[in-house]
């Protein structure tokens, strides 16, 4: 089976500065992939490149097998981009008909005005919705097409929590279709909850991939923490084996491990004066922390 | 292939339909064209005449060329770079349509549009103050006009190729006005000084106005003023496509 999207090291320059550096990417098709990284990682110039809406530096991009910007590719796609677009004096219903018009299946309009939850908005003028409105029209808009990928950038910015449930649920439901989805997110819970493969971008490269779990275990994913006695420094610990990092807030202390269990002997051993003693695992907002912090310092 | 087609109707049709909601739109280029020439008709008087024509004939002329620009000059304008700016046309992109039809929607959009400002001045004008002209030459003086506003719809995206829709609206007004009043439509060349008509000539307006000048008066269409005309518009189409190109180069 052909890969859904194919990145080959991809490089975009952009003044002199590489957005994406050296970028390979393979995803299957049905895959639920969330795009992370911070703020100016290269996540949308990454999803630009993908839609064929920029052009590599260097590298091949290739989308079902094909060049993005083919007609045969783009009646298989949809997408929602970053900023929100709507056009003035067309209803909500005529705009997501416009859209239907352009692929040579679409979805039918009342099972788009259901899974945008906008069957009451449809007579309403598309620019007098609100913005979270107004991003799932353009959810709308881009499953108009019934697409074998969707891209969704940033998706759920604006949205409240029903609409947000209410757009976990048709992602899922598109992903047991066998479609596949490409999401950036800032929520990392969103992320944890959909995506069955996760890929971590930062100063435009992939610096982690795998599940959500993968990525948890993979990194300084527990922590164990307690209230230090008066003569505990901080030096003192992190010359101790096995803590990556810690973290002080008053006298009670986080200390960060792959391995804390090997951690809370050596502790021990070390007659390090601690009361109320707690071992978590770190969620993946903690692993996305540990994964992009060092990148940043360095 | 019958996916762009059924497309590019369905383009056309919300073109037309946002054409026609855009209360501007109406004011502009539909009720004030009417409103002034019932206005400049009267006050002038229908016994006045210019060439040999009469006053009002004249003027119903010159206020039909003055919807038809309107409509190009500032809610087509206005649209263009609106839609640019807020990332309607890169949406676009991604979706299967052809960039041509995009195009080829909205002129043909604004195509229809203009045959209706043409037809509506012409009758609530022509009916209302007995304007009496052989079948003919409302037929061409119509068609002249018609197609002379094409130009302007080339002027109308050169202008709408600025990044600032707000600024597009400011630049479309004092165009639309100062093309209007240089190029004679709201007041004939005749009454300008000198050095006013020969800066009339040069305008698109006066060249669109004069064609149907010349066919209500029994004469026939200047070769100089279509060549005028058809320059104008080929030059606003490759300026407006080369500055296009340029923003979105990335």
């Amino acid at each position: 089976m052909k890969a859904a999207i194919q990145l080959e090291r991809v490089t975009k320059t952009f003044k002199g500065k590489k957005a994406v550096d050296d970028l390979s990417l393979t995803v299957e098709p049905g895959t639920v992939l969330a795009l992370l990284g911070p703020n100016g990682a290269g996540k949308t110039t990454t999803i630009s490149l993908i839609l064929g809406l920029q052009q590599p530096t260097s590298g091949t991009v290739k989308l079902l097998g094909d060049d993005p910007r083919s007609p045969k590719v783009r009646d298989r796609i949809g997408a929602m981009l970053q900023e929100i677009s709507v056009i003035d004096n067309l209803k909500v219903g005529e705009t997501i008909q416009l859209f239907r018009s352009y692929y040579a299946r679409s979805l039918p309009l009342e099972q788009l005005l259901l899974i945008s939850g906008l069957e009451k908005e449809k007579d309403k003028m598309a620019t007098a919705l609100s913005g979270g409105q107004q991003r799932r029209l353009g959810f709308a808009m881009a499953a108009a097409g019934d697409p074998d990928i969707i891209f969704l950038d940033e998706p759920t910015v604006g949205m409240d929590v029903t609409s947000r449930q209410l757009f976990w649920d048709t992602i899922r439901a598109m992903a047991a279709r066998g479609k596949t989805v490409v999401l950036t997110t800032h929520y990392l819970e969103e992320a944890d909850q959909l995506a069955d493969r996760i890929v971590v971008i930062d100063r435009g490269q992939v610096i982690a991939d795998g599940t959500p779990s993968e990525i948890k275990a993979g990194t300084t994913g527990r922590i164990i923490s307690f209230t230090a006695g008066a003569g505990v420094t901080d030096a003192a610990l992190r010359r101790l084996p096995g803590v990556t990092d810690t973290e002080w807030n008053g006298r009670r202390v986080k200390l960060y491990s792959g391995d804390t269990d090997r951690l809370i002997f050596t502790l021990v051993e070390n007659r390090i004066d601690m009361r109320d003693i707690e071992i978590q695992s770190g969620g993946l907002e903690a692993a996305f922390q540990a994964l992009v912090q060092p990148a940043k310092e360095a | 292939m019958n996916t762009t087609f059924k497309a590019t109707w369905a383009q056309c049709k919300a073109e037309l339909i946002r054409t026609i909601r855009n209360r501007r739109f109406v004011f502009f280029s539909v009720i004030m064209p009417v409103a002034l020439f019932y206005v400049f008709a009267s006050t002038v008087g229908d016994d006045v005449t210019v060439g040999n024509t009469s006053w009002p004939t004249y003027y119903l002329m010159s206020m039909t060329v003055y919807g038809v620009i309107g409509a190009s000059l500032t809610t087509f304008a206005q649209r263009i770079s609106r839609e640019r700016v807020q990332g309607w046309t890169r949406l676009l992109r991604i979706t299967p349509l052809p960039s041509w039809s995009y195009v080829l929607s909205k002129v043909v959009a604004q195509g229809v549009i203009n045959v209706a400002i043409v037809l509506f001045v012409f009758i609530v004008g022509g009916l209302g103050k007995h304007i009496d002209l052989p079948a003919s030459v409302w037929v061409e003086s119509g068609l002249w006009i018609w197609i002379g506003g094409f130009a302007f719809m080339a002027l109308g995206t050169l202008i709408g190729a600025m990044r600032n829709p707000d600024a597009v609206q400011v630049l479309a007004l004092i165009v639309y006005m100062s093309l209007s009043i240089l190029g004679g439509l709201w007041f004939p060349t005749s009454s300008m000084s000198g050095f006013m008509q020969e800066i009339a000539k040069i305008t698109p307006t006066y060249r669109l106005g004069q064609g149907a000048w010349n066919l209500i008066a029994g004469e026939t269409l200047d070769w100089a003023g279509i060549g005028i005309l058809a320059a104008y518009a080929i030059v606003f189409i490759l300026l407006s496509a080369y500055i296009m190109k340029k923003q979105d180069a990335v």
